[in-house]
């Protein structure tokens, strides 16, 4: 199998389950991630946690194999951070949890879709043009 | 109506998708670097372009230093020059073609999240066209064009955040947590608590 198509199988089923996971714990539903930020409801917070410290104890052993993904401080780690903290109680969208939303007929997540698209780009242009500091990125 | 699903088995299921990800593709979970492949699409094509001239106009030499860089420091000495455009990058994805992932590869991967969520919707019976978010969302931000307004300045506010902080819920959360790289546990703990606040700040408003 060329390895190109291989890429395509695999990312299209991790992102299947992905989204399937995540709609069924119910990251999708704003009313729940609400609940969770104001502490109501601790359920989808501990299926956050619990596959931390899952993750953690199942890739310990291969750690050596585990490309180094520069995740390291920049001056933009933290009012990054914020910045998306912000967005995600006012969306309840993450870049992942929007197509989630809009797979489970949230038509308006397609604000959102184009609000983060947007902010995207934004960023590219404006690092490029100011910020110019090395940034880590997500699993490039 | 289904319930979600109980907090373990999210749990389980949610590490599950994160170590597949690990031993299918050979990297960690993280979805705003997809986000960024896509959204600078351009940049890639120019990339794989180049890629594909310097890798066809390099020497027997070159091959040769590579080979030895290789077998001295093994293939982890090239995966720190990642993100180093020009020559490096080149000379890492010449030695393994593979690495280079399209940036149409990371787009099926956003929208098969959005298959994924329907499957789920469907399963679940809780699929339902929807012009709002939800009844609390709705409560906060009040009419429809207001919670619209509000959507689109929050994606906004994830995007550009999210790049900023070079990681999202997935990379920095996820796993970048599950390695304990500090620089991902500052920044979990920024956006959580960021989330909170702004949270308790909007019920506040809502009574």
């Amino acid at each position: 199998m060329r390895p190109v198509l291989k890429q395509y199988l695999f990312y299209g089923f991790l992102g299947l389950s992905m989204g399937f996971v995540v709609a069924r714990i119910g990251f999708a539903n704003y009313d729940e991630l609400h609940r969770m930020f104001t502490f109501s409801d601790l359920r989808m917070l501990f299926s956050f946690a619990g596959a931390v410290v899952l993750s953690m104890l199942i890739l310990a052993p291969f750690s050596k194999k585990i490309p180094r993904q520069q995740k390291f401080f920049q001056p933009g780690t933290i009012p990054g951070s914020m910045l998306f903290g912000f967005g995600w109680a006012i969306s309840g969208a993450c870049p992942s949890l929007v197509f989630v939303q809009l797979g489970s007929g949230k038509l308006a997540a397609i604000l959102t879709l184009v609000g983060i698209y947007i902010g995207v780009l934004l960023h590219k242009k404006i690092h490029a043009r100011y910020f110019r500091w090395d940034t880590g990125s997500c699993g490039v | 109506m289904l319930e979600y699903w109980p907090w373990w088995l999210g749990a389980v299921g949610l590490a599950a998708v994160s170590v597949l990800n690990f031993f299918l593709v050979g990297r960690l979970l993280g979805v705003s670097g997809s986000w960024a492949k896509i959204v600078g699409w351009k940049d890639d094509q120019e990339r794989a372009a180049e890629l594909k001239s310097l890798v066809e106009d390099r020497g027997d030499i070159e091959d040769a230093l590579l080979a030895e860089t290789l077998a001295e420091f093994g293939e982890s000495s090239l995966e720190d020059l990642n993100d180093e455009p020009g020559i490096d990058a080149p000379t890492q994805s010449a030695a393994k073609p593979e690495q280079h992932t399209p940036w149409t590869v990371h787009l099926v991967f956003l929208l098969s999240m959005f298959v994924g969520g329907f499957l789920a919707a469907m399963v679940s019976g809780n699929f339902k066209f929807e012009l709002t978010l939800s009844p609390i969302h709705s409560q906060i931000f009040g009419d429809d064009w207001e919670v619209w307004l509000a959507l689109l300045f929050g994606g906004v506010m994830v995007g550009f955040g999210t790049q900023m902080a070079g990681g999202c819920t997935s990379g920095h959360g996820l796993s970048g947590c599950a390695r304990l790289i500090p620089a991902s546990l500052v920044a979990t703990a920024t956006f959580m608590s960021s989330a909170i606040l702004l949270s308790f700040l909007m019920e506040a408003t809502v009574r």
